[in-house]
């Protein structure tokens, strides 16, 4: 890994091949919250494979998620999956269930294993035990700040990795409720989720990928990224799982230019940044849980920008 | 004998789950399980709760399920030194390194995965057991085909929530309620209680109830928008999950009043015996206990409509913010 590492989220391979990854180091391939998602990493063996291949053509490093929350009838496939991921040369595998590290940590051994924000690592002691099950990096649970973080990261010895833009996870169900309404719409299963679709009430929203709950606005760190890197945390992620391939690579060029200018010790960020996030931002931005605040607030200079759009 | 579980909210709660027919109850420590705080009980109480319940014939067991942070670990020790020490049961608890941690310091205590761990399949409930927990409670989104294929592959016991709430989200898998509303407030003791985050002991708005509308863009969809999240009571499943040897069955509803909740326990109670008492090949007609059913289901329903309308509001208050 280089100075820092800034990976995104990609959900078959339609979308990979039509996203510009140029400022990406490394892409997570699946969805996590839906089987039937349109033509789903997942589900798709021989997708999975070539897009494996894809993404480490271009010298970036290919990691392959796995369901947020698997049921038995799930297990054979993520087992698929995970073979398809070893044989391909995946770099690591991404879990959110306990029950599907066990699978890696005893059939794949040698295979790097992070843990993902919905296996709901809180506590130092918890990471620990993920560690001695072969867990290499983690994602925290979504609700922890940033000085939660820090004490997990200390206290077991592993590295976390940040979600720093995107809209955050804020649940998953067995049930999706836009199959009662679809036939009400054009759009069908398996594309009607990937709509821009929020749940609104008075000033509360929320954006609905159907089995997913994600948070209605933008998580963003940008100008918040030199206390991250002080605080000695060096891997990031966009949240594009359900974002178009514009999205992707325009945030992603904003973010890598600013933590280049962040480990260089320049905090500042352009205005054109600004621009194309609000470009890209439907109901506002928010700092999620890291300040240990109400998940939709934002805590920064730039709170018109959290509340305009 | 399958165990029935009853919650207590308080020590009369405690006295009436035991004289309703429970074999076992469950308390929360205070500021450490999912509810609030008003419905858990000092470690004062605790003791008296087990000298209560084991007078009775029933065990006690105390929910520290909260998803903790790393500096309460040290707290979280010191309090089950006393609880064990006072002869609790067992533990239910969510967070891998404190299940850990409390299994290492007392390996004899009987450990449950709390339906905040959110174990939805076989290979979750091994993980589980290799750090020590004895006891899982089933996701209540399992179908009686997924729970009896842990009867067959496992030896870990299964408590059935036979009284809860389903929400759409799976359960410890949901940040929706503190996205709205966060309040970082702490006890006397010092314990932070996380007010909106049900995983983290704080109470939960019950956002996902809300009256949603939905937009594609800016465009009005569809208006109206529920997402299931429906209370329930099992009857017509009783007599399958007793003949598939599960464990324990186990109701929840801490936050109810006393008399409401020795009403369910007796039903439960009454309804176990009765089905264990017949004939084997004598069917069991469930229409009389279906309308007792109702009888509760409505006062339940009653009172957990306006919680949610008392919550709802309270979730679109302004958060004192003291940083």
């Amino acid at each position: 890994m280089g100075a820092f590492e800034l990976n995104t989220t990609i959900s078959n391979l339609r979308s990979l091949r039509e996203s510009d990854l140029s400022a990406c180091d490394a892409v997570y391939l699946g969805n996590i919250y839906c089987r039937l998602f349109e033509d789903n990493f997942l589900e798709r063996m021989d997708d999975l494979t070539e897009g494996i291949a894809r993404v480490k053509d271009q010298g970036l490093r290919a990691y392959v998620t796995s369901y947020a929350a698997p049921r038995n009838d799930a297990l054979p496939k993520v087992q698929i999956a995970l073979e398809t991921a070893a044989a391909a040369g995946a770099d690591a595998v991404e879990v959110h269930n306990l029950g599907v590290l066990r699978m890696v940590h005893e059939q794949f051994p040698g295979m790097a294993a992070h843990v993902g924000g919905f296996a709901n690592v809180y506590t130092d002691a918890g990471a620990e035990v993920l560690k001695e099950y072969g867990a290499v990096r983690f994602t925290p649970n979504y609700e922890i700040s940033l000085e939660e973080m820090e004490a997990i990261v200390r206290g077991a010895g592993i590295p976390a990795e940040l979600q720093v833009h995107g809209k955050m996870p804020l649940g998953v169900s067995d049930y999706c409720f836009l199959l009662e309404y679809e036939q009400h719409w054009p759009e069908k299963c398996p594309v009607l989720c990937q709509k821009q679709l929020f749940l609104k009430q008075g000033d509360w929203a929320m954006r609905s990928v159907g089995k997913g709950v994600l948070s209605g606005k933008d998580l963003c760190m940008l100008e918040h990224l030199p206390a991250l890197m002080d605080a000695g945390h060096r891997v990031f992620r966009i949240e594009a799982a359900y974002e178009t391939p514009a999205y992707r690579l325009q945030i992603a060029q904003v973010y890598r230019a600013a933590l280049e200018r962040a480990l260089a010790g320049d905090g500042t960020v352009d205005e054109s940044a600004w621009q194309a996030i609000r470009e890209h931002t439907a109901v506002g931005l928010c700092n999620g849980f890291y300040f240990g605040r109400t998940g939709s607030e934002y805590v920064g200079k730039r709170v018109e920008a959290a509340t305009a759009c | 004998m399958v165990e029935l579980l009853a919650p207590a909210g308080n020590l009369e709660m405690v006295k009436a789950a035991v004289e309703s027919g429970a074999n076992a109850i469950y308390v929360g420590a205070r500021g450490w399980s999912r509810r609030r705080d008003a419905f858990e009980l000092s470690d004062e109480q605790v003791h008296d709760a087990v000298g209560i319940a084991h007078a009775g014939g029933v065990k006690l067991r105390v929910a520290v399920n909260t998803n903790m942070q790393s500096c309460e670990l040290p707290a979280l020790l010191e309090k089950m030194e006393k609880f064990v020490g006072w002869g609790v049961d067992g533990a239910i608890m969510t967070d891998v390194g404190a299940i850990a941690q409390v299994h290492r310091r007392f390996p004899h205590l009987v450990l449950h995965a709390s339906i905040g761990a959110n174990i939805v399949n076989n290979q979750d409930v091994a993980f589980y057991r290799s750090i020590g927990v004895s006891q899982v409670v089933a996701d209540t989104k399992l179908t009686l085909r997924e729970l009896a294929s842990r009867q067959v592959d496992l030896d870990t016991g299964i408590e059935i929530l036979i009284h809860a709430n389903n929400c759409y989200t799976y359960l410890g898998k949901c940040w929706m309620s503190p996205y709205h509303r966060l309040e970082r407030t702490t006890d006397n003791f010092g314990k932070d209680l996380f007010r909106g985050s049900p995983n983290r002991g704080g109470l939960d708005y019950r956002v996902c109830l809300e009256d949603w509308d939905l937009f594609d863009g800016k465009a009005l969809l569809e208006p109206h928008i529920a997402l299931k999240n429906d209370a329930f009571f099992y009857l017509d499943d009783i007599p399958a999950l007793i003949e598939l040897g599960v464990h324990c069955l186990k109701i929840q509803g801490r936050e109810y009043p006393v008399p409401l909740v020795a009403s369910i326990v007796r039903f439960y109670r009454e309804l176990i015996d009765a089905y264990v008492a017949k004939p084997a090949e004598q069917a069991f007609d469930l229409t009389p206990w279906r309308l007792r059913l109702e009888a509760l289901r409505a006062e339940r329903d009653s009172r957990r409509g306006n919680m949610t309308l008392v919550l709802l509001n309270e979730a679109r208050q302004p958060v004192p913010h003291t940083a």
